[in-house]
């Protein structure tokens, strides 16, 4: 057996030495992270895009621009979004596909915005910016730049829409309202619902708006992966365990697919329509907002924010600093990050044509 | 013999059915061939080789387990949500209890053993099927995710990453390559050459027809050229990275489950089970005990899946393990394996496992977005399960056909069936 062991190794070793010998070693500096890396990069290079799952017109959208945006800008984009199941492995594994096919920027809208640092840790030792795209990524030193919409502005405008509405419905309060927010995994949503209880608390304080469920806290209003049916269903409950003969005025909801959720719970059941929130400007319910059921959605251009990005991208592609205009508030956890924000627009029945004019696809909705 | 005969009998073993074996290696080289091309070389490149391992190796843990779940004749579709279950708790205990990261890795498996311990209690006392009690430790598992971490995500910390994002650290002299990777390739070599001499003489010792000694150098050169070239590509990758601890995890568990499956009574006690369950009943083979074992394990490697992914991710997330059962079930039926039961190896699942993956990672390297490769994964998987039921009918090779005749042809008391599809030719028992 020993004989047998010690013909084997020395065959193995000689094959091995011999193919060492000949091989080409390590790649060596060719990925190197030269970190001085203001020198910009060729003009026609490859820039990936990763995006969460199909599961909103936004990022279908916000895909679509980011093609043609690239090429017309002379780069090659590769735009790939999250399988509908498996969305945290597939990004992870698009990401790192990118970095091995030589991207030198990447955008990412993460789907998990804390599941991401392994690979943009390996993207920064490959010499790539990364810039995240309306969601920040969590917990990592390695990310460059975020460019988003102001998101507390945007809580702050639905809080307010809201009293508004109410106001205008019914002069006095007090007024019942039911909270809802994102997903608990999406940093946003937190964002959102603390923007628009900075505007609804003192009223609550006051006792002139009330709660009626008594669900105020974040984690009894989350909607799990912003899934319509969740609202719907959390919807449904509310009505049958608090609003048996109480009249609901309002309610917020943190944009345009939980809003029409909530709707159509509230229609089902066979109660008067409140005064409900949104955002995006989703197709239905900018409809739904001039038929009068909606109240206000918020205008969030994806158009302005991928320009803005683009931007970016060019910037860096030329060698210079991109434009930002906020130092201080974004700190994910291992670094505050260098923000570009643009602010959101609040719509409702009244503006809507106005804020749309420009908007293709939405502006004919409003005639 | 003409030469050519010999090279189908003896290249990858010895049987028929092992022309199922080539043809599914064969697949895996082709889709890597068809992908380097397509490319431009990237596929075969050492940052994605090392990237495509660290990426699907907790998929290809969960093969191994959920292989020998499918052989006993049982599904388990709970895995996802058991390693989403173990992630959440074991990223939560470290956090909040300041457990060391080694203890953590033990608490998780752990969870496993005590899930697999509940699942196997109902499989293999109550007798529910084994669908039922996963499809309920499915819906279960997930709702303790997220009632544990309350739908958030939850970081774990540095050490912990190691297993799922950690490299062979750079030791000894500057070779231009990841020195303690070589000397893994090389233990690899060591051991191809030695099973062949081996091989040789035990058949020497058993009288059998000896395999012609060209296709044994033949045989050799192939599998050494496969190692040496696939570790110079793992020793050469951008310095700080080379073969993955995740990786090693799994070859590790590759080689115990097969010698486990393949070389001990307790392994062919499974197959036995999967194949006749009264009969291997009759023969003494303890038919409860072993479904029991079974559906424990397979928790305990889905736990051990779970805690890779969230070390590979940084942090727990009420995502993970979406969607997992169904690609372990993917790669161990493209691996060969029986519906029924009774029928698979490790070694087919892992091959199957990796076809799926070069196809998702190929694909994606040209950019094509997961909408088309979920649908070209689809049909890759009902062509090659389809390729041998169709075989199967016109009477040509079958895993499945081949090997429930060599069953009848065998003394059934003792089952030793479908070793068919394995390399090893002479089923002896272990030398030494």
């Amino acid at each position: 057996m020993r004989k047998l062991l010690g013909k084997s190794m020395a065959v193995g070793a000689i094959a091995l030495l011999a193919l060492t010998a000949c091989g080409s070693g390590r790649d060596g500096g060719s990925s190197g992270s030269d970190s001085g890396g203001s020198k910009g990069f060729a003009a026609n290079s490859l820039i990936g895009v990763a995006l969460p799952a199909k599961t909103s017109e936004n990022w279908v959208l916000a895909g679509d621009l980011f093609t043609n945006g690239l090429k017309e800008a002379g780069f090659q984009p590769n735009v790939q979004y999250a399988g509908a199941s498996t969305t945290v492995a597939d990004q992870q594994a698009q990401i790192t596909s990118m970095v091995t096919k030589g991207a030198k920027v990447i955008v990412i809208g993460a789907t998990d915005a804390a599941q991401l640092s392994t690979q943009v840790a390996a993207a920064h030792q490959a010499g790539v910016k990364v810039i995240a795209y309306d969601r920040l990524i969590l917990n990592t030193p390695d990310v460059d730049y975020y460019v988003a919409f102001d998101n507390f502005k945007v809580g702050q405008l639905q809080g307010q829409a809201l009293l508004d509405g109410m106001k205008a419905k019914k002069p006095n309060g007090p007024y019942n309202i039911e909270l809802f927010s994102g997903s608990p995994d999406d940093n946003n949503s937190k964002v959102f619902f603390d923007g628009a209880m900075s505007v609804l608390k003192p009223e609550i304080d006051k006792g002139n708006v009330v709660v009626a469920s008594g669900q105020k806290d974040i984690k009894q209003t989350a909607i799990q992966g912003w899934k319509a049916e969740g609202a719907q269903a959390r919807m449904d409950q509310l009505l049958t365990s608090t609003y048996g003969n109480k009249e609901l005025d309002g309610v917020l909801s943190p944009n345009d697919t939980l809003a029409r959720a909530i709707l159509t719970s509230v229609k089902g059941a066979g109660k008067p329509i409140p005064v409900v929130s949104g955002q995006d400007s989703e197709v239905e319910s900018v409809k739904s907002i001039v038929a009068g059921e909606q109240y206000m959605t918020i205008n969030k251009d994806t158009r302005t924010l991928v320009k803005q990005t683009i931007d970016m991208v060019k910037a860096l592609q030329a060698g210079n600093a991109p434009q930002v205009n906020d130092t201080t508030t974004y700190n994910n956890g291992a670094k505050v990050v260098d923000t570009f924000l643009l602010p959101p627009v609040a719509v409702t029945k009244a503006n809507a044509a106005e804020a749309y004019a420009n908007d293709p696809k939405l502006a004919p909705l409003t005639k | 013999m003409s030469r050519l005969k010999d090279l189908q009998k003896n290249l990858f073993g010895g049987t028929t059915s092992n022309a199922r074996q080539f043809g599914m290696i064969f697949t895996l080289v082709a889709i890597v061939v068809l992908f380097q091309i397509l490319t431009d070389g990237l596929t075969l490149r050492s940052d994605n080789l090392i990237a495509l391992f660290q990426q699907n190796s907790y998929i290809l843990i969960l093969a191994i387990g959920m292989l020998m779940v499918i052989v006993a004749g049982h599904i388990d579709l709970s895995v996802g949500s058991i390693a989403a279950f173990t992630g959440i708790m074991v990223a939560k205990a470290m956090a909040e209890w300041n457990l060391p990261w080694p203890v953590g890795i033990l608490f998780g498996l752990a969870i496993g053993a005590l899930i697999g311990a509940w699942q196997g209690f109902w499989v293999a006392y109550i007798g529910v099927p084994a669908f039922i009690v996963t499809l309920a430790g499915m819906l279960l598992f997930r709702g303790g995710n997220q009632f544990i971490g309350n739908a958030n995500t939850v970081p774990v910390p540095e050490g912990f990453r190691v297993i799922g994002s950690g490299f062979l650290p750079e030791t000894g002299p500057d070779t231009g390559y990841n020195n303690l990777t070589l000397l893994l390739g090389l233990a690899a070599v060591i051991a191809i050459v030695w099973r062949e001499l081996k091989g040789r003489r035990t058949r020497k010792e058993m009288n059998a027809e000896p395999i012609p000694m060209w296709i044994s150098i033949l045989r050799m050169v192939v599998m050494v050229g496969v190692i040496v070239f696939v570790t110079l590509r793992f020793a050469s990758g951008r310095v700080g990275t080379s073969f993955p601890v995740s990786g090693i995890i799994l070859a590790a568990l590759v080689l115990a489950y097969s010698f486990y499956t393949r070389n001990t009574a307790g392994g062919r006690h499974i197959y036995a089970v999967g194949g006749n369950p009264r009969a291997a009943e009759l023969s003494g083979v303890k038919l409860k005990r072993v479904n029991f074992y079974v559906m424990m394990n397979m928790s305990v490697l889905a736990a051990l899946a779970g805690m890779i992914f969230v070390a590979r991710s940084a942090a727990s997330g009420p995502q993970d393990g979406n969607g997992w059962e169904l690609d372990a079930i993917a790669a161990v039926f493209i691996g060969g394996a029986a519906v029924t039961g009774g029928i698979g190896t490790i070694s087919g699942s892992i091959v199957g496992g990796l076809v799926m993956a070069l196809l998702n990672n190929g694909l994606q390297l040209m950019g094509v977005g997961t909408d088309r490769v979920q649908i070209i994964k689809g049909l890759v998987l009902l062509l090659a399960v389809g390729l041998d039921v169709y075989n199967k009918r016109q009477g040509r090779f079958s895993i499945i056909g081949s090997i429930t005749r060599s069953f009848h042809r065998d003394t059934p008391a003792v089952p030793t069936p479908s070793s068919g599809a394995e390399r090893e030719p002479a089923k002896t028992t272990v030398a030494g």
